[in-house]
């Protein structure tokens, strides 16, 4: 394989959520092409939304993903109501909080334990995984069904959730429905902090690089719905302006718009960058987990060490949901009024995987007229094909098996969730004749 | 008063606002009234819009588990019934739509793994066509919604009423 002109085709890629493949040729030992294909159809939720009421849109958008609903509902009804100057109680704000902390739970549970540690410990999938380490599998599978039961309390349903309104909630949770989950809640902490210790104690390939990281910041909390856009090398905008500093392309391999700087230039979202840049504002719980770790400098330069991003993000997720529980009031109502007003509504969020953008025009009948969608897989399929670019030499003296899955668990490193993109990811390596 | 000993737990997938998806939850609910309270009061009826691992792994011991979906790889409309592990046979023909995060194999194999087996049941399935949100259910389905609650009401029938027969706590097997 060395030396010579190759083209490495990964036909279905395993253990990330949707359909996707990569391609990837190889010249005079120098990667020419690296190419994330997204090619599951277009689902044109965009154009769903059109012609719908604020309130509607909100539970439209929740089924584009049954991984990260709760990002669409909160990028959506934050945009809303920033155009619409509706201020709501902070119980609302702290409820909506947790909404996003039962998300991130059973999101980087199923990542960590089911998608990214086979790589690590050599099995093919999570069965095999599940034969030889039951315990660790079982533990991952109660970290995340702590996630879906909070999610099912407070959004009515474990996946697609139906509470969220503009200025509020359909209904407020009863201050003792959510005691209840406390004891649960107390076992996923002492569970994240297992699996801070375990993602530790995963060797990660050595390999390190400058990503240029972007994420929200917001001076008095881990940033979750609210904060500016930040990124390390000094961006700071509001979370309406993503478009001042970022713009979509199209490529033709991929059914999904890129995102680029509007220096032409890839960037990261996800758990890495939030770690990195908002790291002052992490539960203490999880910031003494993150300093006993000494990991921050390898999860800014090492793409295998999301893992341990996430982990220390399953500590601050349960440890502040634990939080909010234990200081929750119920709202007088459990949604403010609001008017709709024409406009431009637009807001960022922090899904699992990253910042995700929504932008709404609003006409003069206050309903929907365009929309704007910017998940980030989306924005992070050039990151990605950039690392792989830079990593793919390092594995051309490998067999081919190997060389596939050294490549497949980088991309896995990213957790990508296609099916929000747009769903897909397949390698193949054939040598091709050389130029 | 006593809790109710189930012998049956149902495990019903699908989402009610995705076309044919949401077939299960619609013959179960219609399918329940019609029984009568000693075999109703037997059956644990249990809603999980995506079937996920855990779902398997905390079936008792002493239940027998049914559970039922949407499929897709058969004909639309028509029915099947697969013993629970045939579900994670490579070459099965029939994928349930209710398992997003991980493929069914992998919920059935992981589920298999931790409990040590599967539980003892069977798997009733409907072939769908439309799944988009939003969608109306397609004229196939509603064609074999009748088969599909005469099959998933045979299933339980049959291992409530020989539950009833082999006393607390006792199951026949599959």
């Amino acid at each position: 394989m060395h030396g010579s002109d190759l083209r490495f085709q990964v036909e279905n890629l395993t253990r990330v959520e949707g359909e996707g493949s990569l391609h990837l040729l190889i010249r005079d030992g120098a990667v020419e092409e690296a190419r994330l294909q997204i090619f599951e159809a277009p689902r044109y939720f965009e154009a769903l939304v059109a012609g719908r009421t604020p309130d509607e849109v909100l539970d439209i958008v929740a089924r584009i993903c049954g991984i990260c609903p709760v990002a669409y509902q909160m990028s959506a009804v934050h945009a809303f109501e920033d155009l619409f100057g509706v201020e709501v109680e902070p119980p609302t704000h702290a409820l909506r909080r947790l909404l996003y902390c039962a998300e991130w739970i059973e999101s980087h549970a199923l990542h960590v334990y089911l998608l990214h540690a086979p790589d690590f410990l050599g099995y093919a999938s999570a069965v095999e995984l599940a034969r030889d380490h039951r315990d660790l599998v079982a533990d991952g599978l109660r970290l995340k069904k702590a996630g879906n039961h909070l999610l099912s309390v407070l959004g009515g349903r474990p996946i697609h959730p139906v509470s969220v309104r503009v200025g509020g909630w359909s209904r407020a949770p009863r201050r003792a429905e959510l005691l209840a989950l406390r004891p649960e809640l107390e076992e996923a902490l002492r569970l994240a902090k297992a699996t801070v210790e375990v993602a530790l104690s995963l060797v990660p390939p050595a390999f390190e690089r400058e990503p240029r990281l972007v994420a929200l910041h917001d001076p008095h909390e881990y940033p979750m719905n609210r904060g500016h856009i930040v990124s390390s090398d000094g961006l700071a905008l509001p979370p309406q302006a993503w478009g001042e500093a970022f713009h979509e392309v199209q490529v033709p391999w991929s059914n999904a718009l890129q995102s680029r700087g509007n220096d032409g230039l890839p960037y990261l979202l996800g758990p890495a960058a939030r770690i990195v840049l908002d790291h002052d504002q992490l539960h203490p719980l999880a910031a003494e987990a993150l300093h006993a770790s000494g990991a921050l400098e390898s999860i800014r330069r090492n793409p295998y060490r999301s893992i341990v991003a996430r982990a220390i993000e399953l500590v601050h997720a349960t440890a502040e949901a634990l939080d909010i529980i234990e200081a929750y009031v119920e709202p007088d109502a459990p949604a403010v009024p609001w008017t709709a007003r024409p406009g431009t509504a637009a807001w960022a969020t922090e899904a699992p995987r990253g910042l995700l953008f929504h932008r709404y025009e609003i006409g003069e009948d206050g309903l929907v007229a365009a929309s704007t969608i910017i998940p980030p897989t989306s924005q992070n399929q050039a990151a990605i094909e950039a690392d792989i670019a830079t990593f793919a030499p390092r594995v051309l003296d490998l067999p081919m098996d190997a060389a596939t899955h050294a490549l497949e668990q980088l991309i896995r490193s990213y957790d990508p969730c296609i099916s929000c993109a747009t769903h897909f990811l397949d390698l193949t390596i054939e040598p091709t004749v050389p130029a | 008063m006593n809790a109710p000993i189930f012998a049956v737990r149902l495990l019903v997938c699908g989402n009610a606002d995705r076309g044919d998806d949401g077939a299960a939850l619609a013959a179960v609910a219609h399918l329940l009234p019609r029984i009568e309270d000693s075999i109703r009061h037997r059956i644990d009826v249990r809603r999980c819009a995506q079937l996920d691992a855990t779902d398997l792994i905390d079936v008792p011991s002493h239940q027998v588990c049914v559970v039922v979906d949407t499929v897709v790889g058969i004909e639309p409309g028509t029915i099947v019934t697969l013993p629970l592990a045939e579900l994670a046979a490579a070459d099965s023909p029939v994928a349930p739509r209710s398992s997003h995060a991980l493929p069914i194999g992998q919920v059935i194999g992981i589920a298999a793994a931790i409990r040590g087996q599967l539980p003892d049941g069977v798997f009733v399935g409907i072939g769908g066509r439309r799944f988009g949100f939003g969608n109306r259910r397609s004229r196939a389905i509603t064609g074999g919604m009748r088969a599909f609650e005469r099959a998933i009401e045979g299933e339980v029938r049959r291992f409530a009423s020989a539950a009833l027969v082999a006393g607390p706590g006792g199951h026949p097997g599959v």
